[in-house]
């Protein structure tokens, strides 16, 4: 087979860290090539160099045979044969399938500028028919299933005689019948002689579809991995490597003693997480390990009270507790939520604001809002997780993200919490601010306070919890308690690797 | 990044005292007490309804109903009062009620529905308009009496008319509302990131709802002093009034994606407009272009808010109704 993308010596630094340095990787066509490494390893950073999003700061790319100019756009990237599945769809709700697979490319009637219609329908229909894909060229996007926008984005880019499809989380919001429609699709690309470069966090997939795999950590080249030699477990050793400071994240998990503070049995959310159970003891952290999509963050916004609970029942401090919103925050329990300028921020607002609407039950009993209390909470808690600039009046929206972590954090620590979730706390984050929230989350628990912490930065899980659950499909499908666990052991277990597959320890 | 926190009432003070330095040097006429009382008077509809409007245009929507809604309200009045001959308080208060209900009915629509604010009232302009038509039967209704309703408008207080007193106090417990009381801070968390504001425990639908109420309430007021002040009432007296109210609040500083704003800017805002338009009239510069000058002093009053201007890019990443939602993991 011959070699359709090689990439040499790709360079890269975003002013300063370096990204990428010097990767050597290459797809044949007709393969299908999978791309893995943890968060950060540099994965989306190469798509964006090959797909034309962003440049590279040195190294050369080849395509067909061709090299690629050095300031490659994404339009020429298409023009190429290269063409992205994006995580976020690209498509046009209000239009249809037809008019989105041809969009800036319509057939016109001779001599005029205006569609045919007709004729652009029919092509949409060779298309569909050709691939037996469970379309019709006059739906609406919005009114067709994720699976299926997916395959109209797969049509767009056949009929832009792309060469290679890359595929970025393909199957994160399909069901397991669509998954399987996606892969009988990927295996008629394959025949056809078009590539694919698949992106993943499930291993089983992975293993299931690649011919090869690259594998990527810390922005470097570490294995090209064939066909014969791939194992999920391999893969994931490869992933996560042996290094230096792998020792210094061993964790010896401390024997968890305390009264239960949260008790949840049998707890289900229809497509969501189903069956879970666990107890939470005082001052403990417990972390919830597994890949996006497993039903990390469903379980801590239902057992906050933000989405609902179908079946099953949570006891909080020794009462049965129903989850609410007002509830949670009346009965001291906090909650810090992923994608902190959508979810966590107030960023027209002052740091002074931010810090008062978790607590105005404390600074407005009575409606008015007593203005002195209001400005001793913001220095509170400004003191409390050292907020640059120190100052209650500055405008959240102009900090930097770690101070802005910062200040979510403040408007909950002010509060005498008695639990508090934790979802994805740190990223983004400059590695100051990162050790800084550590510390304040080991304070916390230090102080009695009782955590679940959700993160997909193994390192961290590792190193703050004292205990770890792994959810894998919205089920608990491991839990590590008083032994030692590593960031190895967690990804095995959140891609449905069991113990005893692996050879060592 | 450099931001300055200037307040912008204290920009808008400062622009106005140069205005009537300016007009002050250019007419005579100007600096008098009688044409200083009349270009507030202008503004005194304006002022009272733009104290109840920001609630919505705060928490991200806007209250497009407001002209109907004032002629609506003065002809309830007019027919609580001359046709049903209830004593002219106890109409008022009915009047006031009216309009809250009116006004939560909107807000019902835009925050437990979804549907978006300028739909709902648009649509609501238009039907009370015709609610209005056919309670008024379609004509103009002579409000001459009673005798202490009518005083409400005409009457005067330590030599200035009296609905400047309601304006003012209108403005300052609004303020008061929006600046110092746990609603006034849920209103301003809910339209700067309705998200993060509902995780902190704030009831989004709750804070929509009141503020709908509380617009309809104040454009109650607007009706009853319309009525009162004019002695007429029909079903178009205040047709177009809601772009005065927009434009005094756009230029008061409220942010035009919400978050953000201040009712005393509104009031300095529509000040301002009447000063100019006072201005072009001494100078008998026509009518006609009257329009023109508001148009541009809108654009520069919003660069002289520069710094909100550059928010409000931050804001369109938060402009986000769905519910607390789209997240995997």
């Amino acid at each position: 087979m011959n070699v359709l993308l090689e990439c040499t010596n790709i360079t890269k630094s975003y002013n300063g860290p370096i990204v990428l340095d010097n990767v050597d990787f290459s797809v044949r066509s007709g393969e299908v090539h999978s791309l893995v490494g943890e968060n950060g390893a540099g994965k989306s950073t190469l798509i964006k160099i090959v797909t034309g999003v962003t440049g590279c700061n040195s190294g050369r790319i080849v395509f067909n045979g061709k090299q690629v100019p050095d300031n490659l756009d994404r339009k020429t990237a298409q023009a190429l044969g290269i063409a992205c599945i994006y995580q976020e769809l690209s498509l046009i709700p209000g239009m249809t399938v037809a008019q989105n697979i041809f969009l800036g490319k319509e057939p016109l009637i001779k001599g005029l500028h205006i569609i045919d219609k007709k004729k652009m329908t029919a092509m949409a229909q060779a298309l569909i028919d050709k691939y037996g894909f469970p379309l019709k060229p006059g739906d609406f996007i919005d009114q067709i299933s994720i699976a299926q926008r997916q395959l109209v984005e797969i049509l767009k880019a056949l009929s832009d005689k792309a060469h290679m499809i890359i595929m970025d989380e393909p199957t994160s919001s399909l069901t397991k019948t669509e998954v399987e429609l996606l892969f009988k699709i990927i295996h008629m690309l394959k025949a056809e002689g078009i590539s694919v470069l698949y992106i993943s966090h499930r291993m089983e997939e992975v293993y299931a579809l690649s011919d090869r795999v690259t594998v990527l950590r810390d922005g470097k080249l570490v294995d090209v991995v064939d066909k014969e030699r791939i194992s999920p477990a391999e893969i994931i050793r490869l992933m996560i490597g042996h290094k230096l400071e792998e020792k210094a994240l061993h964790h010896e998990l401390g024997k968890i003693e305390g009264k239960v503070v949260l008790s949840v049995r049998n707890l289900t959310s229809v497509g969501k997480f189903v069956n879970v159970g666990f107890d939470l003891h005082e001052g403990e952290v417990l972390g919830i390990g597994g890949l996006v999509g497993s039903g990390r963050t469903e379980l801590v916004r239902a057992l906050y009270g933000i989405d609902p609970i179908d079946e099953g029942s949570v006891t909080y401090l020794g009462k049965p507790f129903v989850p609410s919103v007002s509830a949670s925050i009346k009965n001291g329990i906090g909650f810090i939520p992923e994608e902190r300028r959508l979810q966590g921020i107030l960023s027209t607002q002052s740091i002074l604001r931010n810090i008062g609407i978790t607590n105005l039950d404390r600074l407005a009993p009575r409606f008015v809002v007593n203005g002195k209390a209001e400005r001793e909470f913001a220095e509170r808690g400004i003191k409390l997780v050292n907020v640059k600039p120190a100052n209650s009046e500055h405008l959240v929206g102009n900090l930097s993200g770690g101070n802005q972590q910062k200040v979510v954090l403040a408007k909950w620590l002010v509060r005498d919490l008695k639990l508090v979730f934790i979802d994805e706390p740190t990223v983004g984050i400059d590695i100051g601010a990162k050790e800084e929230i550590y510390d304040h989350i080991r304070k916390l628990s230090a102080q009695g306070v009782s955590i679940i912490l959700v993160s997909s930065d193994l390192p961290e899980l590792v190193r703050l919890s004292e205990r770890v659950l792994v959810l894998r499909k919205g089920r608990i499908i491991k839990e590590f308690t008083e032994c030692v666990i590593t960031g190895e052991k967690i990804l095995r277990a959140a891609s449905g690797i069991l113990e005893s597959e692996t050879v060592e320890e | 990044m450099k931001h300055k926190n200037f307040p912008p009432e204290l920009k808008l003070g400062g622009v106005i005292v140069l205005l009537m330095v300016a007009l002050t040097l250019i007419s005579p006429r100007f600096l008098t007490v009688s044409n200083l009382t009349n270009v507030v008077w202008s503004v005194c509809i304006i002022g009272i309804l733009s104290s109840g409007a920001i609630y919505p245009r705060i928490t991200g929507g806007i209250d497009l109903s407001l002209g109907s809604m004032v002629a609506l309200t003065g002809i309830i009045a007019d027919l609580f009062m001359n046709h049903m001959n209830l004593n002219w308080l106890v109409a008022i208060v009915l009047t006031v009620v009216i309009g809250g209900l009116i006004g939560l009915f909107n807000g019902f629509i835009v925050a437990k529905i979804k549907v978006p604010a300028f739909v709902v009232t648009m649509a609501a302009k238009t039907y009370l308009y015709g609610v209005a038509l056919v309670v008024s039967s379609g004509a103009m209704l002579a409000v001459l009496k009673p005798a202490p309703f009518v005083q409400i408008g005409i009457g005067r207080f330590l030599g200035l008319p009296n609905p400047i007193y309601i304006m003012v106090v209108l403005v300052l417990a609004s303020q008061f509302l929006l600046k110092r009381t746990s609603f006034g801070r849920q209103v301003m968390a809910v339209g700067s990131n309705e998200t993060a504001a509902k995780l902190s425990g704030v009831d989004p639908d709750r804070v929509r709802l009141i503020s709908y109420a509380i617009s309809g309430m104040t454009s109650a007021v607007g009706g009853v002093v319309l009525a009162s002040l004019t002695q007429q009432i029909f079903a178009a007296a205040a047709s177009g009034i809601e772009l005065d109210v927009m434009t005094a609040l756009v230029i008061g500083g409220t942010s035009a994606v919400g978050g953000n704003g201040s009712v005393i800017g509104g009031l300095l805002g529509a000040v301002m407009v009447a000063f100019i338009i006072n201005g072009l009239n001494l100078l008998n510069v026509p009518a006609q272009f009257h329009p023109i000058v508001t148009g541009v002093v809108i654009i520069l009053a919003l660069l002289l808010n520069e710094s909100n201007v550059k928010f409000n890019k931050i804001g369109i990443f938060r402009i986000n109704r769905k519910s607390v939602g789209g997240n995997r993991g």
